[in-house]
């Protein structure tokens, strides 16, 4: 709580001068900037209630500039002070802004007119920085150091440092007069104090155009390139040119611990190059003893470990910035095999869709670099992570994964088929088509029809039989339109004219006592005709195209156009 | 409101400090803006006629600013002060990007014979016009003051009299002391922290990196403000240990090359830490070895050439950072290499020399070099020093970065006894901000012909001309060795 202005001079006994303009419009002020910050602190800047703050907090400051183009405001411990006056004293330091300012040395600001434009901006954002602020991280001074700011300026003290020796002015012993210079032997010219004009080059001494942008070059490069690569090669590379035990263990300490620092500030792409490295240098350095050894090696496998890599899953979930793909999949090509079932596992947990996203592709190609790790997977007995490794398979069509997605297509779960039969007609080889055959009477829908669609996409003869059946039983009599529609456009790629027969009965055949097939399957037959082509398929077309039915003759028409494009 | 306010740190030894920063800013930076404008009305009133949309263009410019600064803080007045230009008391800073305006509008002013020149309430377009046509029309054949009291003459008579003209004056005596104060505190709280950091890492600790990003953003300020008086304390001999002075040092030097070539704040910020920090592995050297005088044995001399590597453990020590100071890390690794790579420590996995590295690598040779050390009890000249980075390339320097070096410091770098065709003695006290005057530096006459020494003297501007002779009122002849006079060249400095 903001407490009521102390109408008397703060720390006087005298009557102090009158201010020169009531010192409510300044009290009003620092309260607004209390209650901003405060604001700040809790919701974003796009925030109505974050808004409606700001502007209280900007118009404030007129009544201020209506006095005075100067308002310099003393910062104690729990209060602010102007003109002898305290204001704005809380009652709890935590909560007061003046002790934010104070404990970090500031002790006076100086505002004048224009501050309360982006320069408000800026601090507000440094007060929030600074509330939250680690032991670690940047203080007040630094932070405020960083800005220009045109029209605040502020005084602070600073943590006292050891005795530093005053610098003297002159010597006393200095002498009052020297030998007369014009009598003072000459050097000789050979002593580098002599100046030879010759020496001196005077354009040398002026940059040219090339020179200034070579040096702007220079300095660009400097802060685009990877500063903590560069550090980690300067560490392995001491590593591996010192060979004292003592050094070398001095630094794999400071990797152990850079590694995490690199972690939790999401570097992934270091993290990836340090692993790297560290197999590297554990196969490259002289004279490694069998503990640092050991070590390098634990050090690139730690990532590895299902707790390790877990809790870097879980913090990449968490984080607000989604680290750029390249960085993870260098990252997941440094980790070892067994870790794409920790990272499949995971992928279905995330609740960050963009971070699932670059896990995805981040996980393909660690897939697709352990191609057993993932067949192994498949039949994971964790749902989650045998699920992904499916899809996995599929989106990288791993042939080697077709035997064990076979087998799922038994399994009582129709989850796991329906993703066994997507990952087999994804992969789409002879083995895969075959495997996936029985799907096409799995009691699932969409399984069928997922198999269906696969071996007429890849024409795959062998499940004609399967398929011829199908068209004949009673089944597919009784399916939806969308699953007719699937199994005889199988039909139609797998049988040729061999099938026309059977399809013209279909469509023009009546039955007993002159029963007709239902509309839908003399649609799908015609469909399954005009997918054939050929004389008798156009034969058979042409005598259904006067069927009463509208849907009948559109679908025959439809097929007539395909056959004869 | 105006104040001659110089950012910097410092009160006595082991006090708590205080300082204000931020004061000049708005002067500082609306002053640029300003001075741009008066220098673009300037070339264009030269050029063309009074009604060309350019100069009507540029006249609306410098009204704006005119009235936009005075608005704010209720004067104007430009004025130029040996090389430097003051608006109302604060000096603005000099860079790449604006060094020849600067130039252009020094010599202006000398050749009107105008030191000073203030702006009062009704300088509108037309006034401004008679102003610049009158003032670069001056005939420069007179005296400075039979030049500027003409100009005010015929100001009067075209009914100008916004403008207030004064003399020139000498360098700002008031400001130098000040900046020279200022400075003496940055460097005297630098090296103690420096002293603080190393001794701390000597006894096993981890010193808080807090400590060094202050003193080096004073330095940076400093720097930014008046570079000269910092430059000035480099030449300091004995104040404390080498390794503490010599760190100092190299970043003083290091954040004043960056200057000139053109770095941010924060960019001489970031390379202050390096320069700063670049010598922190000598904390992990024994000091016996460090500080022996005589020849080196083979396991010191490894000792020795440690401590680059050394020193990037050392920065792994330091505590106090959410940011590790990577590149201070790559510049102490780095800073004993060649531009080709070659040089000590050894690496194995492909590296480019950084930028500041190769600043520091200069910086660090031309101190090094000319101080007094363990092993080396007699200092090279400056000169000296600066003629073996450029000539010698097994010295393995950017030969850019070198340039760039020597036209910070000149021909005659700051600290350099020289002797003048007046048989008079001096000591360059900086360089001269002309281009084409680098072998004609401000110099402090320390002495008489008779060899009479004045303390603490006063400064004279070599680009100054004698008007009985119409050459150069004084030149130098030679370089000196003040050992040889018994003169201790930081005794003007401080």
């Amino acid at each position: 709580m903001t407490a009521p202005t102390v109408r008397q001079p703060a720390g006087a006994t005298d009557a102090p001068p009158p201010p020169p303009f009531p010192p409510d419009v300044v009290e009003e002020m620092l309260r607004q900037l209390a209650k901003t910050v405060r604001t700040h602190q809790l919701y974003l800047p796009n925030n109505p209630i974050y808004q409606r703050a700001i502007d209280s907090l900007r118009a404030s400051f007129a009544p201020i500039w209506a006095h005075t183009d100067t308002l310099v405001v003393g910062v104690g411990e729990q209060e602010f002070r102007w003109e002898g006056l305290t204001l704005a004293h809380e009652a709890s330091r935590s909560e007061s802004l003046a002790w934010t300012l104070y404990k970090d040395g500031v002790r006076e600001i100086t505002l004048q007119p224009g501050f309360e434009g982006n320069e408000l901006d800026v601090l507000l954002d440094i007060l929030r920085r600074i509330r939250k602020a680690l032991p670690e991280e940047d203080d007040l001074l630094t932070l405020l150091w960083e800005q220009e700011f045109l029209y605040l300026r502020y005084r602070f003290v600073d943590a006292p440092v050891a005795a530093a020796a005053p610098i003297e002015g002159p010597s006393e012993s200095c002498p009052t007069s020297v030998p007369p210079p014009a009598e003072m032997p000459s050097l000789e010219e050979s002593r580098p104090g002599i100046v030879r004009m010759d020496d001196f080059d005077s354009t040398v001494y002026f940059l040219d155009e090339h020179e200034i942008d070579y040096l702007r070059d220079a300095v660009q490069a400097e802060y685009q390139s990877d500063l903590r690569r560069n550090v980690l090669a300067v560490v392995f590379d001491i590593f591996e040119v010192q060979a004292d035990a003592k050094v070398r263990t001095e630094i794999l300490e400071i990797l152990q611990h850079l590694m995490v620092h690199l972690l939790t500030t999401s570097q992934f792409g270091a993290v990836a190059y340090l692993l790297h490295e560290a197999k590297e240098a554990s196969s490259r350095a002289q004279g490694l003893t069998a503990e640092h050894a050991d070590t390098l090696r634990r050090l690139s496998e730690r990532l590895s470990e299902p707790a390790a890599l877990a809790e870097m899953l879980r913090s990449l979930d968490e984080s607000t910035q989604v680290p750029p793909q390249a960085e993870l999949d260098e990252l997941f090509a440094e980790l070892r095999p067994s870790t794409l079932g920790i990272v499949l596992g995971w992928i279905g947990k995330l609740q960050n869709a963009s971070v699932r996203t670059v896990l995805v592709k981040a996980s393909n190609r660690l897939a697709a670099a352990n191609t057993a790790e993932l067949v192994r997977l498949i039949l994971s007995p964790d749902e989650g992570t045998a699920l992904e490794a499916i899809r996995r398979a599929g989106e990288l069509k791993t042939a080697a994964g077709v035997a064990p997605l076979g087998r799922l297509l038994s399994s009582p779960s129709v989850q796991f088929r329906q993703a066994a039969a997507q990952a087999l007609s994804e992969i789409g080889t002879p083995g895969a088509l075959k495997a996936l055959e029985p799907a096409i009477g799995d009691a699932d829908r969409e399984v069928r029809i997922t198999a269906l669609r696969a071996v007429a996409a890849r024409g795959h003869v062998a499940a004609l039989d399967a398929i011829r059946s199908l068209v004949r039983s009673k089944n597919v009599r009784e399916a939806d339109l969308t699953e007719k529609m699937a199994v005889f456009e199988a039909f139609g790629a797998l049988s040729g004219a061999e099938g026309v027969e059977l399809l013209d009965a279909m469509l023009n055949g009546r039955g007993f006592l002159g029963r007709r097939e239902d509309t839908d399957m003399r649609a799908c037959a015609a469909m399954a005709l005009g997918r054939i082509g050929g004389p008798e398929a156009l034969e058979a077309l042409r005598r259904g195209s006067a069927d009463k039915e509208v849907l009948v003759r559109n679908a025959v028409n439809r097929a007539l156009r395909e056959a004869t494009e | 409101m105006s104040t001659a306010a110089i950012p910097g740190t410092g009160a006595p030894a082991g006090a708590a400090t205080t300082a204000e920063r931020g004061s000049d800013a708005y002067i500082r930076v609306k002053g640029i803006a300003f001075l741009n404008a008066f220098y673009g009305a300037m070339r264009t009133v030269k050029l063309y006629p009074p009604d060309n949309a350019v100069v009507q263009r540029a006249l609306d410019e410098l009204v704006q600013h005119t009235e936009e600064f005075r608005a704010h803080e209720h004067e104007l007045e430009l004025r130029t002060s040996g090389e430097f230009l003051f608006l109302n008391h604060t000096r603005l800073r000099l860079d790449l990007d604006n060094f020849a305006t600067f130039s252009r509008i020094i010599s202006a002013f000398a050749d009107a014979g105008v030191g000073s020149c203030g702006v009062s309430a009704g300088a509108g377009k037309r006034e401004w016009t008679v102003f610049l046509s009158l003032f670069q029309g001056v005939s420069r054949e007179d005296d400075p003051d039979v030049r500027r009291a003409r100009l005010i003459d015929r100001l009067n008579d075209a009914g100008v009299r916004c403008f207030e003209l004064g003399p020139p004056s000498d360098a700002d005596e008031e400001f130098l002391e000040k900046a020279k104060e200022a400075a003496k505190r940055t460097y005297a709280q630098s090296v103690s922290v420096t002293r603080e950091v190393i001794n701390s890492l000597r006894m096993g600790h981890s010193p808080n990196i807090k400590k060094i990003k202050r003193v080096v953003q004073s330095i940076v300020d400093q720097i930014l403000n008046e570079e000269t008086s910092l430059i000035g304390l480099t030449t300091l001999r004995d104040y404390d240990e080498y390794t503490f002075t010599h760190s100092v040092n190299v970043c003083i030097f290091s954040v004043a090359l960056g200057r000139k070539i053109g770095l941010t704040r924060l960019q001489l910020y970031d390379l202050g830490v390096a320069a700063l920090m670049h010598d922190i592995g000598k904390a992990r050297v024994p000091l016996d070895v460090l500080n022996k005088p005589s020849g080196l044995t083979d396991d010191e001399w490894r000792q020795i050439a440690a401590h680059p590597w050394q020193g990037v453990l050392a920065l792994f020590q330091m505590r106090g950072q959410m940011d590790i100071p990577y590149r201070a890390m790559v510049v102490a690794f780095e800073h004993h290499k060649k531009i080709d790579l070659t040089g000590y420590p050894k690496h194995i996995r492909p590296r480019e020399m950084s930028i500041y590295s190769r600043i520091v690598s200069v910086a660090d040779a031309f101190d090094a070099a000319t101080s007094r050390r363990a092993y080396q009890t007699t200092p090279l000249s400056p000169a000296a020093v600066l003629q073996e980075l450029r000539a010698n390339p097994r010295r393995g320097m950017d030969q850019v970065v070198v340039k760039a070096f020597m036209s910070l410091v000149g021909h005659y770098p700051v600290g350099t006894m020289v002797v003048l065709d007046s048989f008079e003695l001096a000591v360059v006290h900086s360089v001269n901000p002309a281009p084409d005057a680098v072998s004609r530096p401000v110099v402090r006459i320390i002495s008489d012909a008779m060899g009479n020494l004045v303390h603490p003297g006063y400064l004279a501007d070599l680009m100054q001309g004698d008007p009985a002779t119409g050459t150069f009122a004084r030149t130098i002849i030679k370089i000196a060795d003040p050992e040889r006079y018994g003169i201790r060249i930081s005794d003007y400095f401080v």
